[in-house]
Order: structure tokens, then sequence, then C-alpha cells
């Protein structure tokens, strides 16, 4: 998708990931449940990408099945100088303690929106991140997450 | 430029009786000011109360990590700053990323209690999920599809329709449409993991894999609007306490030009003979013990009445009595031991009956099974069919 088109409206990330979390769900042994909690990391991802602010270039969208895994992987167009950003986000959310970082990034009002969102990712669906400097303009962030452990 | 719509898909609510602030749909706001009148309304909320706050989000279908960190400073603030105040957030076991999220709450502050709402949709509830139950909800299921089979067309089942079967128990009646039918999508969705687990089993033992089984609060369900030409909501009405938040579901998912089905028993009106007197005072007492359990298995009759007040038109509506010239006499016998074993051996034990009672209770159950197998007897069960349309 061009990543102009997908910044027109905000709600491009809603529809976007219950659209897509529905269409890779659909053979799932809950379909509905699954998509519903795929649907709420996926659209944590859409945000973060819509939230770069960055166009032209394109978005691009990679779901695939592994064992007992979904892995996202999101890319999108970001400034080179915002990559420390991306990148300090996700060391914090992929190493040790990404628990004790989380409470204490939720009760505090200055904490940075990367943070809460990709410490929630690592703490509440149990995901692993990784980031891919694809070039100096773009980010891919990949996301594996046991979505049928956490609904069983 | 971007067009940052405020994110209209949600609504939040309180009710200072119950001290209870509701959220419910999808809150994903670009940023907290969005959700600013959500918020003043929780420090509203908040002021308002003395000892417990209620967070109900048992109908809050997704959050983003946004609205998350908003509503969790207030609450960790307010839980600081009001020592004589404690809250608990009441998530949905079915909503997969609720209670995990929320949980932090109580790690934060230990004042902010979260619990899983995950039992007692309904009052009946532990009587019909009992998994001792499954073989007579099939032989009840084989007895009612020799009728329903002949019905359904007339209520809008056709092939290739996308379809819904809310309270699908252990999804037999799914499977047969399945079967029958050939409609292009089923979802069937149920609130007993047990009951689903015996469901996928059977459709994978007959090869079948586009039944899309879920497990879901019938009252609240993650399935969107307008989806389903066929709605159908079979015997669970009547074990429901609030019916019509039942049925305002039903008609939410349903297309409009769709139709909702539903079935629904008059229990007092379990006939037999001989024995005839015996049976109907059971049956009776039936119809009132429910009525203890807040549970209505009168409704059959009330079923065009209640599709009226839901909003539907071109109601269609009509009865079968299932009995035991259907088929095997002894299928319906085994039904009605069922029904004896949960009715006066659990559900009268726990209203307080005397003996005395459940005794004569029992005897008609026998009664029931005696004119069943009688080789001149004729035992019934009646069952009312409606089915409303969805204005366009």
């Amino acid at each position: 998708m061009e990543m102009d088109i997908f910044m027109s409206d905000w709600l491009h990330c809603n529809q976007l990931s219950n659209y897509v979390a529905r269409m890779v769900s659909h053979d799932r042994s809950d379909p509905v449940r699954h998509a519903n909690l795929l649907s709420s990391a996926l659209n944590e991802l859409f945000e973060i990408s819509f939230r770069s602010g960055c166009a032209p270039g394109r978005l691009h969208c990679n779901i695939s099945r592994g064992d007992h895994l979904e892995r996202i992987a999101l890319t999108f167009p970001c400034a080179s100088e915002q990559h420390h950003l991306y990148r300090d986000a996700t060391a914090h959310a992929s190493g040790g303690g990404a628990l004790q970082r989380y409470l204490e990034a939720l009760a505090d009002e200055n904490s940075a929106q990367e943070d809460i969102v990709l410490l929630g990712l690592a703490v509440n669906y149990d995901a692993s991140l990784s980031l891919q400097e694809v070039d100096d303009q773009a980010l891919t962030m990949v996301l594996d997450i046991p979505v049928e452990g956490l609904l069983n | 430029m971007s067009s940052h719509e405020p994110v209209p898909l949600f609504s939040a609510q309180f009710d200072l009786n119950s001290q209870e602030f509701s959220l419910s749909g999808i809150l994903r706001p670009l940023s907290p000011f969005e959700i600013a009148e959500t918020i003043a309304l929780l420090e509203k909320s908040i002021n308002q109360v003395k000892g417990v706050l209620y967070i109900n989000v048992k109908r809050l279908i997704h959050m983003n990590a946004t609205a998350y960190h908003a509503l969790a400073r207030l609450l960790v603030n307010a839980s600081r700053s009001r020592r004589d105040l404690r809250f608990v957030v009441v998530t949905s076991s079915v909503v997969g990323w609720a209670t995990r999220t929320f949980h932090h709450l109580n790690s934060i502050e230990p004042k902010i209690a979260v619990e899983a709402y995950d039992s007692a949709f309904y009052p009946g509830q532990t009587f019909v999920e009992d998994q001792s139950f499954i073989p007579i909800l099939r032989t009840q299921t084989k007895m009612t599809w020799r009728h329903e089979r002949e019905i359904l067309p007339r209520h809008g089942m056709h092939a290739g329709i996308a379809m819904a079967d809310i309270c699908c128990g252990i999804g037999d009646f799914a499977v047969l449409v399945h079967k029958e039918f050939k409609p292009a999508r089923i979802v069937a969705l149920d609130h007993s993991m047990g009951s689903l687990d015996y469901a996928r089993k059977v459709a994978a033992d007959f090869d079948i894999r586009d039944i899309e089984y879920t497990y879901g609060d019938a009252s609240q369900m993650l399935l969107e609007d307008n989806q389903f030409d066929l709605v159908t909501c079979r015997h669970s009405l009547q074990i429901f306490n609030r019916p019509d938040i039942l049925l305002r579901e039903l008609y939410r998912i349903c297309k409009p030009g769709g139709r909702v089905y539903i079935t629904n028993e008059k229990n007092s009106h379990c006939l037999g003979e001989p024995r005839a007197a015996s049976i109907q005072w059971t049956y009776n007492e039936v119809a009132t013990l429910f009525s203890h359990f807040d549970m209505d298995v009168e409704m059959g009759p009330k079923s065009r009445r209640l599709l009226l007040e839901a909003g539907f038109e071109a109601i269609e509506m009509e009865s079968f009595m299932v009995s035991n010239l259907d088929g095997d006499p002894q299928d319906f016998a085994d039904v009605i031991a069922a029904w004896e074993n949960v009715y006066a051996g659990e559900m009268s034990v726990r209203r307080g009956d005397t003996p005395e009672f459940i005794k004569r209770f029992r005897q008609g159950f026998q009664d029931h099974i005696f004119a069943a197998l009688h080789p001149k007897g004729y035992a019934g069960w009646p069952i009312w069919a409606a089915s409303g349309r969805k204005p366009q």
C-alpha cells in the first residue's frame, strides 16, 4: 500500500488490522478470537508506522505462520534520523527486565510512545521483536507472536 | 495531510447506582486528546463514588496502547490519591488480550484488582455445560432435526448463505446444516470450551473443515455487524435471563434483509398418554423451577412478540411436536431420563425442595418415559420455531 494513502486516515490502522487479521485467521481453531488477538498486535505496528509520519514510500505487511508462532513483518518508510527511536525501543522491549520497564513506563506520563507500544507487545503478547534497517529511508519491524498459545 | 477523525467506535458510560464505569467497542485513538471526554468521565466517576469503582471492560473489543496508557495513568494516580477507594477492573475471558493487559495495573498498584468474567453469562450455564449432558444433546438434536430440516427453508435457510449458529452447544446442528444445506460460511459460537472441543473433534472426524467454531459470550460477540444472511439461536433465549440483550446481538450481526431464527419450548405443554395428569403436573413444575433460576422455558409462544419488540419484521412462526413416534422411542425416553437427572437430581435439590416434592417431581418424568415406551402410548415435546427479518 502507498504510504500516503495509508496515512490519509487514522482509521486505516483499525480497518487494515481487522481485515488482515480476519483473512489470516479463517482456518484456525477459533478464527474469531484468533483474529481479535492478532488484530490487536497488528494494529500497534500499523499505528507505529502511521506515527512515523513519513511518506512517500510503500507499506509492506508480510504475515507468515511457523511452529506455534505468527510472524508479522511490517516495512514502512522512516527517516534515517528517526531510526534510533525504534532501535532503542526495540532494544528495551527485547532485553531482560521488559516487564519492570513496562510497569514503570505505564505509570509515567512522560514515557515514549514507542516504548509503551513495543514493551506492551513484548509483555502482553509474549512477542519477540526485532528491527531491520532496510535502507536509510525504511525499517522493517518483525514480531513473532504465539497467538494460539495465548488463546488456550 | 492526514485527516485525524476521532474514533467513533466505542462508548463510555457511568452508572452511579452500581458504581460502574463501562467501556465498550473499539478504543483506538490517535492521541489521548481524542478520548479526553472519556477520561474526564472516568475522573468524574472516581470523584462521585465511595468504597469501590468497577471498571467494566468486558465489552471492549479492541484498545490500543495509547488508550491503555491514558487509562492506566489515571487509575494508578487515582488509587494513590484516593486511599479510601479501590478499583475492580472486570475483563472478559473471551477477549484474548484483555486480562493479560489489564492485569499489570494490579502489579503497579495492588488496590486495582482485575477479575476475568468467565462464568455465569446466564443462570443455567452450570447446568447445561455439564459434559455428561453431551450424548443427550446429540439425541435431542437428532430428534428435532427431523422437523427442522423441513421447516428451515421457510425461515431463510438455503445453499450459499453466510450463517451463524449462536449458542451452538456441541455443534451438531451446524454439522447437519452444513451437510444438508451447504451454506457458504458457518460460524458457530458457544461459551462452553468443552462443548466446542467436542464440536471441533466431531467436525474433524467428518472431515468438515469450514465451520468456524468460536468461544464467545452471546450477549456481546466479537462478530461484526451485518454479516450473516441467517442467524440461528436454538433453545437458548429461554435459558438466558435477558433474552432482549441476546436478541439485540443477533439483530446486530444479521444482514439487513437477513433473518434470525429462534426455537424455544413451552415445557408445561409437554404431554403424554397414559398417565397424563402426573406428566402434566411435573412439567408445570419444570416451568416453575426454571423460573426460580431466572429462566423462562415457557418462552416458545412468546417468540413472535420478542422478535417484533427487537425490531424484526415479516415474522414467520410455527410449532412442531417431537414425539416418541419420531424414530426410536428409546431416544425419547433417554432424553426424558436426562432431564429428570438434571431437573430433579440437581436443580430441584439446589432450590431446596423436600424429598417428597422431588419424589413426585421424578414420578412425572418416569411416567413420561412410560408413555414413550408404551406400545400404545404417545409422548410429546412441543417446540416453537420463529424467525424475523431485519429491515433493509
